[in-house]
């Protein structure tokens, strides 16, 4: 896809004001410091490994038992008290609808929804 | 550039709303816009699509109250579905709506690349006031 020098500018303006945004620099802080952090980590990639292996298990037609997913729930459980990803989780959950506000500018000059156009399929 | 010691330098914001509003502005200015753009008011004042969806609707009201005892609304909304898609116009509209979804798919991944984050997909309203 051809992107026209004009374009590519705003775009860049665009991202370069939300990564300079207060509101948007505290969640990006919040998110760094969970990748960078081990044992946050380490925790979220267990769940994820543990989540997917379920998934792989369910798919060969077996119906799974409280005991096969005890240890995804206890591990699910230690991201959520984990201050960290706890603390990225509640930040992303407050840029949203101020991201949204923002995406909606686009969406309000073109007269559609900038975002069912533009997120990847 | 002159430090003061002691002093914060002050920081320049920019308002992302401005910004956002001129990016709107540049790709409603684009051909892949204004060709999606002048397919979409085709489809709306085509009288054979505007006829097709009327009849779609009242299929999916139908089955939206589980008035579909023998499965026939689902069967003829389904033929209906097919119908509509395989009309010129609509043809025209899909292969614009491609064109433009892959340019604003490409503007969207230079503002990501630039913010740190997935900007539509973040953008997108969340369904519940639940904040997630």
């Amino acid at each position: 896809m051809d992107i026209t020098p004009e374009i590519e500018t705003a775009a860049r303006r665009l991202g370069q004001c939300l990564r300079q945004d207060d509101y948007i620099r505290k969640y990006l802080d919040a998110l760094e410091e969970s990748r960078t952090d081990t044992e946050a980590n380490a925790l979220e990639t267990k769940m994820y490994a543990e989540y997917e292996r379920l998934i792989a298990h369910e798919q060969e037609g077996e119906i799974l038992t409280y005991e096969d997913t005890r240890e995804f729930y206890e591990l699910r459980q230690q991201v959520q008290d984990n201050a960290l990803i706890s603390r990225r989780n509640r930040m992303h959950r407050q840029i949203r609808p101020y991201v949204h506000q923002i995406a909606e500018e686009i969406s309000f000059v073109l007269g559609v929804d900038y975002t069912v156009l533009a997120k990847p399929h | 550039m002159i430090s003061h010691p002691g002093m914060t330098p002050p920081t320049i914001h920019i308002d992302p709303f401005q910004a956002a509003q001129l990016l709107g502005n540049v790709l409603s200015e684009t051909p892949e816009f204004k060709a999606f753009l002048a397919a979409s008011n085709a489809i709306h004042n085509d009288v054979t699509i505007q006829k097709l969806s009327a009849e779609m609707r009242s299929h999916q009201t139908a089955l939206h109250w589980g008035r579909d005892p023998d499965g026939q609304h689902a069967v003829e909304l389904t033929r209906l579905e097919l119908e509509i898609e395989d009309l010129p116009a609509m043809k025209e509209y899909r292969e614009r709506e491609k064109g433009v979804s892959a340019l604003f798919q490409a503007v969207d991944k230079i503002i990501s690349q630039e913010a740190g984050l997935d900007f539509a997909v973040n953008a997108e309203r969340t369904g519940c006031s639940c904040g997630g």
